[in-house]
């Protein structure tokens, strides 16, 4: 089981990827937040279970996306962090991978297909994360 | 009692007795003191001990032989005192007789030694002189006997006359004159001025050997002995027609240059004194300042110059330069005779005679006008063409930047439009699962959600329009009361401000300002309902002040609200920039964006201020005059 957080500020859309995620039986959801702000403050308050790989989206009111990865990489490498958007620009991508994402994906075309994106993370960090 | 014996000692001439042998018997003291010995150091001494070498003894034998058979004899030669230093003597035999018998010699000695010296000087210097003036060569130098015979000839007589030494020695120097001459008895005329006067001097024609004429400076000196006898004359003669010669062509060489330099036309050419006045005149010069030559001759060259260089000194100036290193050149304003300006290239050279004396200036003036005025609009049409570059780079920089902001906005607004859409689109697909599923009491919630979805969409894109409104480029500008935008303004949020029981205070000290008033209420509008919203729940307390400071009015809107973090205070005005979720704090994170442009547009600024705990203030410059662009 692959311990995961969600960042995500639109209610609806951390809803439906909440149940893709859970739908699964390779990950467990230890936390869900708004913005970078609260998923900082969770992890500052040193949660029991601590996630393994966090999903979030870029844009998002306070810390956001970007924050979120050059936090994990410098202060908490061994977090993986995928970040997603809707946005299929190559420079997101890249700004992305330079602050030490381990990948960039584009969310689905509606929140109800989110098996596929889900699917799509498990074989990117699958098998690494069962190694370590 | 005078005897013959006092007599001898006394003889201011020295005076030795010689017996026949030539041995000396007896000696004077006026001898002694000739020859340094003493009388008993000499007596008995052989005359030939005052000698100075070995052949003496037949020298002195012969001597007194020719003594006694001439009854006298003198001779002149070197003797030599007992310290061993030599003497001219002069000696003087005369053979003694004793009743008739020869019974020796009397000797008298005189040393001679100085005059001798002066004469041998005396033979030197005029040997000296002697060669001297036959070994030169420029000037035919001979001495004439009172009645004009040639008596000495040198090299240059020979060069000059054609004739050697044998040629003319004797001859009467008329020899030298033409037939014209002769007939007017010049030669004897010459002889009598110099004997009369000392001298006689000229220049003039006279006859070589083969009869060929040359010109002659010619002195001839009359020579008088110490009695102020005429004893004859010298004469010297120079050849002048080399020198004529080199004179003519001076002349002809002279000539071409000053018609050279007189037709010159491109060039303003001409002489200055040692004083600055003009000396000559040329075509290029008349051309170049409008003078005829008799018009300028004789002025000082100062009348070229314009007022304000005669005031300051600069003719002199110029002069006392080209003295001091030879050469002055400027460009500068010269005045031509009309009064005109002409932009001149001025060379000044200062002009020495042989004995490097300054005799004057030489002035070369050329008249650069037309190639200055081809420079300036030269330089005038790179200047044009260099602003109209640095016009093109600054359009195209600011063609660049707001093309960058498009592109961002462009990135920003399609991103968040999307938003709305694919939840909308989303809930659409959720509504077609429940209704297969045939789930119908869940298609209600879906339905609100997609209802609120194009709501938001429509907010979004209403601000959208409000923001590109902002941006048009006719701005309406005019004389505005700044409390009757903000009178407007709170109008407009009646209701807001009622609700949250806002309390409101101005102090407007500015009022009068310049602007869009649609666009000014907007802003404030936007301001003030921030300051609405961000609140803690709290009843809003709202402050709007201004004041012009250093020509511009500054608008202060301060609320007693959440505040914003340090790190987020230029955040704030980008498009679609929300800081909080939309559960807490609803809009579309478009209203500071557009209050930035509206200010922009207006050529202010406007930043936020928030100090921890204190709220936020809005400061907003804008210039205080009428602004002349639009």
């Amino acid at each position: 089981m692959i311990h995961l957080a969600i960042v995500e500020n639109d209610e609806d859309e951390r809803f439906f990827m909440k149940e893709a995620f859970g739908a699964s039986s390779s990950f467990q959801i230890v936390g869900e937040f708004g913005n970078g702000d609260h998923l900082l403050e969770w992890l500052e308050n040193m949660p029991q279970q601590q996630p393994q790989l966090i999903v979030t989206d870029l844009n998002m009111p306070g810390k956001n996306g970007y924050d979120i990865i050059a936090e994990m990489h410098e202060r908490r490498p061994q977090i993986r962090v995928i970040a997603t958007s809707t946005s299929s620009i190559s420079a997101t991508r890249e700004r992305c991978l330079r602050l030490g994402a381990r990948e960039f994906l584009i969310k689905p075309d509606v929140f109800t297909e989110y098996e596929g994106f889900v699917s799509q993370v498990l074989d990117m960090v699958g098998p690494e994360l069962a190694e370590s | 009692m005078i005897t013959n014996e006092v007599v001898f000692k006394h003889l201011s001439e020295g005076v030795l007795v010689l017996d026949t042998s030539g041995r000396i018997v007896s000696s004077n003291p006026a001898a002694c003191d000739i020859t340094g010995y003493s009388e008993d150091d000499i007596k008995g001494k052989p005359f030939h001990t005052l000698g100075s070498g070995d052949g003496d003894l037949f020298q002195y034998q012969y001597e007194r032989d020719q003594a006694l058979q001439h009854q006298k004899l003198v001779v002149e030669g070197w003797k030599v005192k007992q310290n061993g230093h030599k003497f001219w003597c002069e000696t003087c035999y005369a053979p003694i007789f004793d009743e008739g018998r020869h019974g020796g010699f009397c000797v008298v000695l005189r040393d001679i030694s100085e005059r001798k010296q002066m004469q041998i000087e005396l033979l030197a210097s005029e040997e000296r002189y002697r060669l001297m003036v036959e070994a030169v060569k420029d000037y035919s130098i001979f001495m004439l006997d009172p009645q004009g015979h040639i008596i000495t000839w040198n090299d240059g007589g020979g060069l000059i006359q054609g004739y050697s030494e044998s040629e003319v020695i004797g001859k009467h120097f008329s020899m030298f004159y033409t037939a014209t001459d002769l007939i007017e008895k010049k030669p004897e005329r010459e002889l009598d001025i110099a004997r009369d006067t000392g001298v006689y001097r000229e220049e003039g024609w006279r006859v070589k050997k083969g009869g060929s004429l040359f010109w002659a400076s010619v002195v001839l000196t009359a020579l008088f002995n110490d009695q102020n006898k005429l004893i004859g004359y010298s004469k010297v003669t120079m050849d002048l027609t080399g020198r004529l010669q080199h004179e003519e062509s001076l002349r002809l060489s002279e000539a071409r240059y000053r018609s050279l330099v007189e037709q010159v036309g491109d060039y303003g050419i001409f002489i200055l004194d040692t004083k600055g006045r003009i000396g000559s005149w040329n075509e290029g010069a008349k051309r170049i300042k409008g003078y005829t030559a008799q018009e300028v001759i004789g002025k000082y060259f100062s009348i070229f110059y314009p007022e304000e260089d005669i005031l300051s000194g600069k003719p002199a100036r110029e002069l006392r330069i080209a003295r001091a290193t030879g050469k002055y050149e400027e460009e500068g304003w010269r005045l031509r005779k009309d009064g005109s300006r002409f932009w001149a290239n001025i060379v000044i050279t200062a002009v020495y005679d042989a004995e490097h004396l300054l005799t004057g200036f030489s002035k070369v003036t050329r008249d650069l006008t037309e190639r200055k005025l081809a420079e300036q609009s030269l330089q005038a049409r790179s200047d044009e063409y260099r602003q109209l570059v640095q016009e093109l780079m600054n359009t195209n920089n600011a063609l660049s930047a707001v093309n960058q902001e498009l592109e961002e906005f462009t990135a920003i607004v399609s991103h968040d439009l999307k938003e709305p859409v694919r939840s909308v689109k989303s809930y659409l697909h959720l509504i077609e699962q429940q209704i297969a599923q045939q789930k119908y009491e869940l298609i209600s919630n879906s339905v609100v959600k997609s209802i609120k979805g194009t709501q938001r969409m429509q907010e979004l894109i209403d601000n959208l329009l409000r923001y590109s409104q902002v941006s048009k480029t006719d701005l309406r500008r005019e004389k505005l009361d700044l409390d009757d935008v903000l009178t407007e303004a709170l109008q407009n949020l009646d209701d807001a401000i009622k609700k949250s029981g806002a309390q409101i205070s101005k102090d407007i000290t500015t009022r009068g300002l310049f602007g869009d008033r649609v666009q000014l209420a907007q802003l404030f509008q936007n301001l003030l309902a921030n300051a609405l919203k961000f609140t803690d729940g709290k009843a809003p307390e709202v402050s709007i002040r201004s004041w012009t400071e250093s020509g511009e009015i500054r608008i202060v809107v301060s609320d007693n609200g959440i505040g914003i973090a340090q790190q987020h205070l230029e955040k704030v005005f980008g498009v679609f920039k929300k800081l909080h979720f939309a559960s807490q704090y609803p809009g579309t994170g478009m209203g500071l964006a557009i209050c930035k442009k509206v200010v922009e547009r207006h050529n202010g600024r406007i930043w936020a201020e928030s100090p921890p705990g204190q709220g936020a203030s809005f400061h907003i410059t804008v210039p205080f005059n009428e602004p002349n662009t639009v």
